[in-house]
Protein backbone atom coordinates (compact mmCIF):
# COMPACT_ATOMS: atom_id res chain seq x y z
CA UNK A 1 0.00 0.00 0.00
CA UNK A 2 1.48 3.33 -0.82
CA UNK A 3 0.51 6.62 0.59
CA UNK A 4 1.77 10.23 -0.01
CA UNK A 5 2.46 12.26 3.44
CA UNK A 6 -0.45 14.40 2.65
CA UNK A 7 -2.63 11.18 2.63
CA UNK A 8 -1.03 9.81 5.65
CA UNK A 9 -1.62 13.47 7.43
CA UNK A 10 -5.28 13.60 6.55
CA UNK A 11 -5.86 10.08 7.64
CA UNK A 12 -4.59 10.86 10.93
CA UNK A 13 -6.49 13.94 11.07
CA UNK A 14 -9.53 11.99 10.46
CA UNK A 15 -8.70 9.21 13.01
CA UNK A 16 -8.16 12.15 15.66
CA UNK A 17 -11.04 14.36 15.14
CA UNK A 18 -13.18 10.15 15.15
CA UNK A 19 -11.46 9.56 18.59
CA UNK A 20 -12.34 12.91 20.05
CA UNK A 21 -15.84 12.70 18.97
CA UNK A 22 -16.42 9.21 20.12
CA UNK A 23 -14.94 10.07 23.59
CA UNK A 24 -16.79 13.06 24.12
CA UNK A 25 -20.06 11.13 23.01
CA UNK A 26 -19.32 8.31 24.91
CA UNK A 27 -18.69 10.08 27.96
CA UNK A 28 -21.63 12.31 27.31
CA UNK A 29 -23.67 8.51 27.66
CA UNK A 30 -21.84 7.44 30.50
CA UNK A 31 -23.05 10.24 32.49
CA UNK A 32 -26.18 10.64 31.15
CA UNK A 33 -27.87 8.25 34.08
CA UNK A 34 -26.33 9.67 36.78
CA UNK A 35 -27.62 12.84 36.03
CA UNK A 36 -31.11 11.33 35.45
CA UNK A 37 -30.55 9.59 38.57
CA UNK A 38 -29.52 12.88 40.74
CA UNK A 39 -32.07 14.90 38.93
CA UNK A 40 -34.88 12.04 40.55
CA UNK A 41 -33.62 12.62 44.32
CA UNK A 42 -33.53 16.04 43.87
CA UNK A 43 -37.06 16.65 43.16
CA UNK A 44 -37.70 14.27 45.98
CA UNK A 45 -35.11 15.27 48.74
CA UNK A 46 -35.95 19.25 47.97
CA UNK A 47 -39.34 19.20 47.14
CA UNK A 48 -39.38 16.83 50.81
CA UNK A 49 -37.59 19.56 52.17
CA UNK A 50 -40.05 22.44 51.61
CA UNK A 51 -42.40 20.86 52.87
CA UNK A 52 -40.81 19.70 56.11
CA UNK A 53 -37.86 22.23 56.64
CA UNK A 54 -37.06 20.78 60.34
CA UNK A 55 -36.20 17.60 58.99
CA UNK A 56 -34.01 18.69 56.12
CA UNK A 57 -30.46 16.76 57.63
CA UNK A 58 -32.58 13.18 58.13
CA UNK A 59 -34.12 13.34 54.22
CA UNK A 60 -30.91 14.14 53.10
CA UNK A 61 -29.29 11.91 55.12
CA UNK A 62 -31.91 9.45 53.57
CA UNK A 63 -31.39 10.67 49.49
CA UNK A 64 -27.37 11.38 49.40
CA UNK A 65 -26.85 7.21 50.15
CA UNK A 66 -29.76 6.32 48.15
CA UNK A 67 -27.93 8.19 45.01
CA UNK A 68 -24.83 6.97 45.89
CA UNK A 69 -25.46 3.09 45.63
CA UNK A 70 -27.66 3.92 42.70
CA UNK A 71 -24.44 5.34 41.03
CA UNK A 72 -22.06 2.77 42.00
CA UNK A 73 -24.30 -0.01 40.72
CA UNK A 74 -24.41 1.90 37.25
CA UNK A 75 -21.26 1.90 37.05
CA UNK A 76 -21.35 -1.52 38.01
CA UNK A 77 -23.74 -2.51 35.58
CA UNK A 78 -21.62 -1.03 32.51
CA UNK A 79 -18.53 -2.79 33.56
CA UNK A 80 -16.88 -0.09 34.10
CA UNK A 81 -15.35 -1.52 36.83
CA UNK A 82 -14.54 2.31 38.18
CA UNK A 83 -16.23 1.74 41.97
CA UNK A 84 -13.35 2.80 44.02
CA UNK A 85 -12.91 5.94 41.91
CA UNK A 86 -16.83 6.72 42.40
CA UNK A 87 -15.73 5.98 45.88
CA UNK A 88 -12.91 8.09 46.47
CA UNK A 89 -15.40 11.42 44.56
CA UNK A 90 -18.15 10.72 47.19
CA UNK A 91 -15.44 10.56 50.25
CA UNK A 92 -13.50 13.73 48.73
CA UNK A 93 -16.80 15.74 48.23
CA UNK A 94 -18.52 14.57 51.86
CA UNK A 95 -14.61 15.62 53.29
CA UNK A 96 -14.66 18.64 51.51
CA UNK A 97 -18.65 19.73 52.41
CA UNK A 98 -17.89 18.99 56.15
CA UNK A 99 -14.45 20.89 56.50
CA UNK A 100 -16.09 24.03 54.44
CA UNK A 101 -18.90 23.98 56.26
CA UNK A 102 -17.47 23.74 59.82
CA UNK A 103 -14.88 26.83 58.49
CA UNK A 104 -18.07 28.80 57.64
CA UNK A 105 -20.76 27.48 59.57
CA UNK A 106 -22.91 28.12 61.19
CA UNK A 107 -25.08 27.93 57.86
CA UNK A 108 -28.83 27.90 57.30
CA UNK A 109 -30.20 25.04 55.53
CA UNK A 110 -31.12 27.25 52.95
CA UNK A 111 -27.32 28.63 52.30
CA UNK A 112 -26.42 24.29 52.29
CA UNK A 113 -28.97 24.06 49.78
CA UNK A 114 -27.54 26.47 47.73
CA UNK A 115 -23.87 26.08 48.18
CA UNK A 116 -23.71 22.16 47.35
CA UNK A 117 -25.52 22.55 43.96
CA UNK A 118 -23.37 25.65 43.48
CA UNK A 119 -20.34 23.93 44.05
CA UNK A 120 -21.42 20.72 41.62
CA UNK A 121 -22.56 23.10 38.90
CA UNK A 122 -19.00 24.42 39.09
CA UNK A 123 -17.39 20.71 38.42
CA UNK A 124 -19.37 20.27 35.68
CA UNK A 125 -17.83 23.54 34.28
CA UNK A 126 -14.50 22.48 34.99
CA UNK A 127 -14.93 19.20 33.74
CA UNK A 128 -16.67 20.21 30.63
CA UNK A 129 -13.59 22.20 29.82
CA UNK A 130 -11.80 19.13 29.31
CA UNK A 131 -14.57 16.49 28.17
CA UNK A 132 -17.16 18.04 26.53
CA UNK A 133 -19.55 21.85 26.48
CA UNK A 134 -22.47 20.09 27.34
CA UNK A 135 -21.27 19.86 30.71
CA UNK A 136 -20.31 23.39 30.91
CA UNK A 137 -23.68 24.53 29.59
CA UNK A 138 -25.49 22.38 32.12
CA UNK A 139 -22.90 23.67 35.00
CA UNK A 140 -23.76 27.21 33.94
CA UNK A 141 -27.58 26.01 34.57
CA UNK A 142 -27.86 24.89 37.20
CA UNK A 143 -25.74 27.66 38.99
CA UNK A 144 -27.54 30.50 37.10
CA UNK A 145 -30.91 28.57 38.41
CA UNK A 146 -29.28 28.19 42.16
CA UNK A 147 -28.06 31.99 42.60
CA UNK A 148 -31.85 33.22 41.28
CA UNK A 149 -33.05 30.86 43.52
CA UNK A 150 -31.31 31.93 46.51
CA UNK A 151 -31.39 35.61 46.16
CA UNK A 152 -34.70 36.31 44.43
CA UNK A 153 -36.70 33.60 46.57
CA UNK A 154 -37.13 34.57 50.64
CA UNK A 155 -40.02 31.62 50.81
CA UNK A 156 -40.01 28.11 49.07
CA UNK A 157 -36.20 28.16 47.89
CA UNK A 158 -36.53 24.41 48.11
CA UNK A 159 -39.38 24.13 45.91
CA UNK A 160 -37.73 25.89 43.41
CA UNK A 161 -34.34 23.71 43.20
CA UNK A 162 -36.69 20.77 43.52
CA UNK A 163 -38.55 21.92 40.46
CA UNK A 164 -36.21 23.63 38.58
CA UNK A 165 -33.22 22.37 39.51
CA UNK A 166 -34.17 18.85 39.96
CA UNK A 167 -36.30 19.13 36.86
CA UNK A 168 -32.83 20.58 34.91
CA UNK A 169 -30.61 17.68 35.74
CA UNK A 170 -33.05 15.66 34.52
CA UNK A 171 -33.35 17.09 31.04
CA UNK A 172 -29.46 17.61 30.85
CA UNK A 173 -29.64 13.65 31.74
CA UNK A 174 -31.80 13.28 28.89
CA UNK A 175 -29.96 15.66 26.59
CA UNK A 176 -26.54 13.80 27.17
CA UNK A 177 -28.19 10.69 25.80
CA UNK A 178 -28.64 11.99 22.67
CA UNK A 179 -25.99 11.79 20.00
CA UNK B 1 7.90 0.15 9.22
CA UNK B 2 4.83 -1.99 8.22
CA UNK B 3 2.32 -2.14 5.60
CA UNK B 4 -0.79 -0.16 5.66
CA UNK B 5 -4.14 -1.97 5.98
CA UNK B 6 -6.21 -1.80 2.68
CA UNK B 7 -9.53 -2.97 4.87
CA UNK B 8 -9.09 -0.13 7.36
CA UNK B 9 -7.44 2.09 5.52
CA UNK B 10 -11.17 3.06 3.42
CA UNK B 11 -12.05 6.64 4.95
CA UNK B 12 -15.39 5.37 7.04
CA UNK B 13 -13.99 1.88 7.98
CA UNK B 14 -10.87 4.46 9.34
CA UNK B 15 -13.60 6.91 11.28
CA UNK B 16 -15.05 3.79 12.49
CA UNK B 17 -12.28 2.04 13.70
CA UNK B 18 -10.89 5.06 15.13
CA UNK B 19 -14.34 5.94 17.01
CA UNK B 20 -14.37 2.21 18.47
CA UNK B 21 -10.53 2.46 19.33
CA UNK B 22 -11.50 5.37 21.43
CA UNK B 23 -14.23 3.19 23.63
CA UNK B 24 -12.64 1.34 26.66
CA UNK B 25 -11.62 -2.23 26.46
CA UNK B 26 -14.86 -4.03 25.72
CA UNK B 27 -17.07 -1.54 25.80
CA UNK B 28 -19.63 -1.36 22.72
CA UNK B 29 -21.33 1.37 20.74
CA UNK B 30 -25.03 1.87 19.49
CA UNK B 31 -24.80 1.31 15.75
CA UNK B 32 -27.56 4.48 15.90
CA UNK B 33 -24.52 6.67 17.79
CA UNK B 34 -21.74 4.98 15.64
CA UNK B 35 -23.70 6.30 12.65
CA UNK B 36 -23.74 9.95 13.90
CA UNK B 37 -20.31 10.05 14.33
CA UNK B 38 -19.17 8.83 11.33
CA UNK B 39 -21.96 10.67 9.26
CA UNK B 40 -23.05 7.73 7.04
CA UNK B 41 -26.05 6.23 5.82
CA UNK B 42 -27.83 2.95 7.19
CA UNK B 43 -26.78 1.10 4.52
CA UNK B 44 -23.43 2.82 3.75
CA UNK B 45 -22.57 2.19 7.38
CA UNK B 46 -24.25 -1.49 7.71
CA UNK B 47 -21.80 -2.24 4.49
CA UNK B 48 -18.45 -1.34 5.69
CA UNK B 49 -19.31 -2.88 9.14
CA UNK B 50 -20.10 -6.16 7.52
CA UNK B 51 -16.53 -6.03 5.80
CA UNK B 52 -14.75 -5.25 9.07
CA UNK B 53 -16.76 -7.62 10.79
CA UNK B 54 -15.73 -10.61 7.86
CA UNK B 55 -12.37 -9.38 8.87
CA UNK B 56 -12.55 -10.24 12.36
CA UNK B 57 -11.77 -6.66 13.21
CA UNK B 58 -14.71 -6.16 15.19
CA UNK B 59 -17.89 -7.59 16.61
CA UNK B 60 -21.83 -7.21 15.68
CA UNK B 61 -24.59 -7.86 18.72
CA UNK B 62 -27.93 -7.87 17.82
CA UNK B 63 -30.79 -7.88 20.66
CA UNK B 64 -33.57 -6.23 22.17
CA UNK B 65 -34.16 -3.36 24.81
CA UNK B 66 -37.59 -4.01 24.94
CA UNK B 67 -39.46 -4.54 21.44
CA UNK B 68 -36.68 -2.03 19.76
CA UNK B 69 -34.10 -3.65 18.14
CA UNK B 70 -30.52 -2.94 19.28
CA UNK B 71 -27.10 -3.15 16.87
CA UNK B 72 -24.10 -2.92 19.22
CA UNK B 73 -20.68 -2.75 17.36
CA UNK B 74 -17.26 -3.21 19.04
CA UNK B 75 -13.38 -3.64 18.08
CA UNK B 76 -12.34 -7.03 18.72
CA UNK B 77 -8.37 -7.85 19.89
CA UNK B 78 -7.06 -8.70 16.30
CA UNK B 79 -8.83 -5.12 15.10
CA UNK B 80 -7.17 -2.83 17.70
CA UNK B 81 -3.81 -4.40 16.79
CA UNK B 82 -4.64 -4.10 13.15
CA UNK B 83 -5.39 -0.70 14.03
CA UNK B 84 -2.25 0.38 15.95
CA UNK B 85 -0.25 -1.48 13.38
CA UNK B 86 -2.00 1.03 10.52
CA UNK B 87 -1.70 3.97 12.55
CA UNK B 88 2.13 3.06 13.06
CA UNK B 89 2.30 3.34 9.21
CA UNK B 90 0.69 6.03 8.32
CA UNK B 91 2.62 7.75 11.27
CA UNK B 92 5.82 6.24 9.52
CA UNK B 93 5.37 7.45 6.61
CA UNK B 94 5.05 11.31 7.83
CA UNK B 95 8.12 10.36 9.83
CA UNK B 96 9.97 9.26 7.17
CA UNK B 97 9.45 12.45 5.19
CA UNK B 98 10.05 14.72 7.66
CA UNK B 99 13.79 13.32 8.12
CA UNK B 100 16.79 15.18 6.95
CA UNK B 101 18.21 13.31 4.74
CA UNK B 102 14.21 11.33 3.33
CA UNK B 103 15.63 8.03 3.19
CA UNK B 104 13.06 6.62 0.89
CA UNK B 105 13.62 8.78 -1.49
CA UNK B 106 17.57 8.42 -1.89
CA UNK B 107 17.13 4.28 -1.63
Amino acid sequence: MTLSPQDAASALRDIETAQARSATLHGYARSSPHLLLWGVLWVIAYGLNDLYPTYGRAIWAAIVPIGLIGGFVMLHQAGLGAGWRYGGVAATLFGFFYALFAIMGPASGRQVGAVIPLALATAYVLAGIWRGPRFVITGLVIAALTLAGFFFLEVHFFLWMAGVGGVSLILAGLWLKQV
Amino acid sequence: MGRGDEIIHQQTRLQIMATLNALPNGQAIEFTRLKAIVQATDGNLGAHIGTLENAGYIGVKKDFVGKRPRTRISLTRSGRNAFVRHVDFLRGILDEHAAPDHPAENA
